[in-house]
């Protein structure tokens, strides 16, 4: 769901629709940063933007309830939109599978986007290569089987988010290295230097070879507002994403 | 999936009795042996495309062990353990046989179907986690 994700940083910034509604499937994407970094928060604002699309309900996966709805993006939440959103709360890693498995039997209209909130909670039991391809593959599967359902345009979107470890923490690269294979398209979040009363986040996407790299500056205020921008590109402008990862573009 | 550019020329040849040998060989080349174990796979049926009135469906391959191994083609995943070891960890295979037997399979139009519920489906696809511990 580059796509999207574009779209809902996008919006944020100067006024503008942003990008055209595609007509193809969007790609997979998978959203990466530390503790903290504003993935839940993006997560929802994305759910809130797909539900606002009306093209089907929104299904929001992650272990634990979330404690607050998240900081949101400008305008007021709309409780309509709300209320397209599905939360899941699998409590296990094969409760999570299970939910995956059985999602063709569930009727009624399939989900436009599929949202899960802290893979790494579900990897915490050491699994091996096979479990953790396995557990992506049927993410991927899942969302192309609810894009099937929806048939024409853009189908079901896929974004999952994963907390990356500090860096110098190799734990997880070769976890992450193997989730990049499935997941062409990701998007960084790295804290940046905070204003007074700010709390900023520099989110940078990487379509996977079927779009343009951005950037864009996220900053939560204190009151909880969320505003974005895009990110000032200026000569010898460091890339971000270099730090925490070992898998790089292929 | 690159490889499927490398099915393009494949296709029509596939489609006749008997392949000609040049294309047995540029096989090999690009997949090494397990091109030859996988068009055995699919010469012997192995392969089984299993749906559900959902729509959702997945493939099955018989291996040659007489274990059944779960394919989610679309994504690239196999639960057996060459597809752990050769693809994802160490990198140096792009498909297990069994993946290929099915793309192969794709490509020629064959393979075995099989049409159940959308409940057996479910557990087609979670089986094969206890398949692993058998």
């Amino acid at each position: 769901m580059a796509e999207t994700l574009r779209r809902v940083l996008n919006s944020g910034g100067a006024a503008g629709p942003g990008e055209e509604n595609t007509a193809e499937a969007e790609p997979p994407l998978l959203l990466l940063g530390g503790h903290g970094s504003g993935k839940t928060a993006l997560l929802f604002a994305a759910a809130l933007e797909a539900a606002g699309e009306g093209r089907g309900p929104v299904l929001f996966l992650t272990r634990r309830p979330l404690q607050s709805l998240p900081r949101r993006i400008g305008a007021a939440l709309e409780p309509l939109r709300l209320q397209k959103i599905r939360f899941q709360y699998p409590p296990s890693t094969r409760e999570l599978l299970r939910l995956l498995c059985s999602a063709h039997e569930t009727r009624g209209p399939a989900p436009s986007l599929l949202l899960l909130d802290g893979l790494e909670e579900y990897l915490t039991e050491d699994p091996g290569s096979q479990e953790t391809a396995y557990l992506a593959a049927l993410l991927l599967d899942t969302a192309a089987h609810f894009s099937h359902r929806v048939g024409s345009g853009r189908g079901c979107g896929l974004i999952v988010a994963l907390q990356t470890q500090e860096e110098g923490d190799s734990a997880t690269a070769p976890q992450l290295a193997l989730l990049q294979r499935y997941f062409p398209a990701q998007c960084w979040l790295q804290p940046d230097a905070p204003g007074p009363g700010q709390h900023c986040l520099r989110a940078c996407l990487e379509p996977g070879g079927l779009g343009a790299r951005a950037e864009w500056r996220v900053t939560f205020r204190q009151d909880g507002e969320m505003t974005v921008t895009p990110w000032p590109t200026q000569a010898g402008d460091t890339s971000l994403h270099k730090g925490s990862s070992s898998g790089g573009q292929p | 999936m690159r490889c499927f550019i490398s099915f393009m020329f494949l296709q029509e040849s596939l489609l006749e009795p008997s392949v000609p040998d040049e294309h047995l060989l540029s096989l090999k080349f690009v997949f090494g042996s397990s091109a030859v174990q996988a068009l055995d796979l699919v010469d012997r049926q192995s392969v089984t495309l299993i749906s559900s009135p959902s729509g959702r469906r997945v493939y099955q391959v018989l291996g040659s062990s007489g274990r059944t191994y779960v394919c989610l083609a679309s994504c690239h995943y196999c639960s057996c353990p060459a597809f752990a070891f050769s693809v994802l960890r160490k990198g140096d295979s792009l498909l297990c046989k069994h993946l290929l037997a099915v793309y192969l399979s794709q490509v020629m139009r064959t393979c075995q179907q099989l049409s159940v519920s959308d409940k057996q489906l479910t557990d087609v696809l979670l089986m094969e986690k206890t398949q692993e511990a058998s």
